[in-house]
């Protein structure tokens, strides 16, 4: 389910970029600290986002370290902020629920690759379960309603959405500022419900071929794997009414040096990415293959 | 009160265009166009209050008569859509209170004296597309609205609400003009080198993988 909130990078200037790289950088750095070397290979930009939106509007303190990505030269990185911890806390608890849920959906061999990451990623899970409890409580709720819907063939794109919008929105319940809070709880759990919609139509021709639940099936009473003109059109104007409500959450707070990177992606990463999944030319990156663009990697070595 | 000028994010030294200009961009972004029944309206309200107050301090400040658009003159700050009635369009006194209930944002008395009124009319539809939109499930208040609309169409209310969830792409505000929604994504242009960047990164191998 994760992997489509991405800023578009190539549109910004450097600084930006290094910022969000210098916050990639930082997650995964406190993912390894706090859960081990296993643990990194759930980072992906979904979670970095999820962390900008936590951290304060000052720009980060910045360290250098090696990693594995680059062994020899120290990088940039973020140093470790209680909105990183926060972050990293909930990536684990939401990539090891999102591995479950794999398990679930798929027969034995179909999903040993589930498994045997969920395996990995279990001890990780026990600890940030400790650490973060009313999360993972909420995360477990919040899946077991998405479940019975999902049994249940629920034909409504909004009710189907709902508990992974919810979940999503969890994520802001420790933030003190009951005023910061209120608009990141807006904001997540819109940007939760693109998210689901965005993976419900990106999967559309997989779940038709395999005969899996897909919420737009039954909404849009689909006779062919692929949404047709008017239910497209439909169907991009609920995104676009979610990315209204993420846009102005958004703009009711002040996120300080991370705005720029913010504004872009909810304005025009969102949309770029809605309009490739559309057209069938999104290439989605499943979790624990997340790769940095191009652009990422040369800034990285020059 | 906060510095005018800070408000506005403009230097002391700006321009009186500088400052207007500044002005009317966060006047469109925070207007309550934008912000129609959305459930953060109030403290986008706040806002729009705040930057009136500092537009109006500069002005007076400057001393300016001339051109000087007083942020209250100027029209900015009220609504083109009318606002939310708390009278019955049929003059039921149940659907009156759902209207009450929503207005003080209690959804769910809301949503329970609707279930209990059985005579599904226009007015009832329409108040449950509005339940919708402010929980944020916009396609089912899309498809209330509509029914409403369909039971009555001369009522202007549930076109209004109807037509504002429809044409969220031209109200919308969006930095620097551009256009709003996924259909409209600008220039092709970048979709598909995003793409591209994608396929290379996916299918070539090229790229790092952070295990």
């Amino acid at each position: 389910m994760f992997g489509y909130v991405l800023p578009p990078l190539q549109n910004l200037p450097e600084e930006e970029t290094v910022r969000f790289r210098n916050m990639y950088c930082g997650l995964c750095h406190t993912l390894r600290r706090r859960y081990g070397l296993a643990a990194r290979f759930i980072l992906n930009y979904d979670f970095t986002f999820l962390a900008i939106l936590l951290s304060d509007p000052q720009p980060p303190a910045c360290e250098q370290r090696r990693c594995i990505a680059s062994p020899f030269k120290k990088r940039p990185c973020a140093c470790q902020t209680f909105a990183l911890e926060l972050a990293a806390d909930e990536s684990v608890i939401l990539a090891y629920w999102q591995l479950r849920d794999g398990i679930a959906d798929h027969r034995f061999f179909k999903g040993l690759k589930y498994r045997l990451s969920a395996l990995v990623l279990a001890p990780a899970y026990r600890k940030a379960r400790k650490l973060r409890p009313a999360f993972d409580q909420a995360v477990r709720e919040e899946l077991g309603h998405l479940s019975e819907l999902e049994k249940a063939r629920c034909d409504s794109v909004d009710a189907a959405a709902h508990p992974f919008a919810q979940l999503l929105a969890a994520a802001a319940d420790s933030v003190s500022d009951p005023l910061r809070r209120r608009v990141l709880h807006q904001m997540l759990y819109h940007l939760g419900r693109w998210v689901y919609l965005i993976d419900a139509a990106d999967d559309l021709k997989k779940d038709w071929a395999e005969g899996n639940y897909n919420p737009l099936v039954y909404r849009y009473q689909l006779t062919a794997d692929r949404l047709d003109e008017q239910s497209r059109k439909s169907f991009a104007q609920t995104l676009d009414g979610s990315v209204h409500m993420v846009a102005t959450a958004f703009e009711l707070w002040d996120f300080g040096c991370w705005t720029r990177l913010l504004e872009a992606t909810v304005y025009t990463g969102l949309f770029q990415v809605g309009k490739a999944v559309l057209d069938g030319s999104f290439q989605p990156a499943y979790l624990g293959k997340k790769i940095e663009i191009p652009r990422l990697l040369r800034n990285t070595h020059e | 009160m906060n510095d005018p000028y800070q408000v506005l994010g403009v230097p002391e030294t700006a321009t009186d265009e500088e400052v207007k200009k500044a002005y009317l961009k966060l006047a469109r972004k925070y207007h309550p166009d934008n912000y129609h029944d959305n459930p953060l309206a109030d403290l986008a309200q706040e806002k729009m209050k705040e930057i009136n107050a500092a537009y109006e301090q500069i002005t007076k400040m400057r001393g300016n008569t001339k051109g000087g658009t007083s942020a209250s003159r100027s029209g900015y700050g009220g609504s083109a859509r009318q606002s939310w009635s708390n009278q019955s369009a049929t003059g039921s006194s149940v659907l009156q209170q759902v209207r009450m209930a929503i207005n003080a944002g209690d959804l769910s008395r809301a949503e329970a004296l609707l279930a209990n009124y059985s005579d599904h009319n226009a007015e009832w539809n329409f108040l449950r597309g509005a339940i919708c939109y402010r929980r944020g499930w916009l396609d089912e208040a899309q498809r209330y609205y509509t029914t409403a609309c369909q039971m009555d169409p001369n009522n202007r209310e549930y076109q209004a609400a109807l037509d504002y969830l429809e044409n969220q792409g031209q109200t919308a505000y969006r930095p620097n003009n551009a256009p709003f929604g996924t259909e409209n994504c600008a220039g092709g242009d970048f979709c598909t080198k995003l793409c591209c960047a994608w396929l290379l990164c996916n299918g070539c191998g090229y790229g790092y993988w952070c295990y």
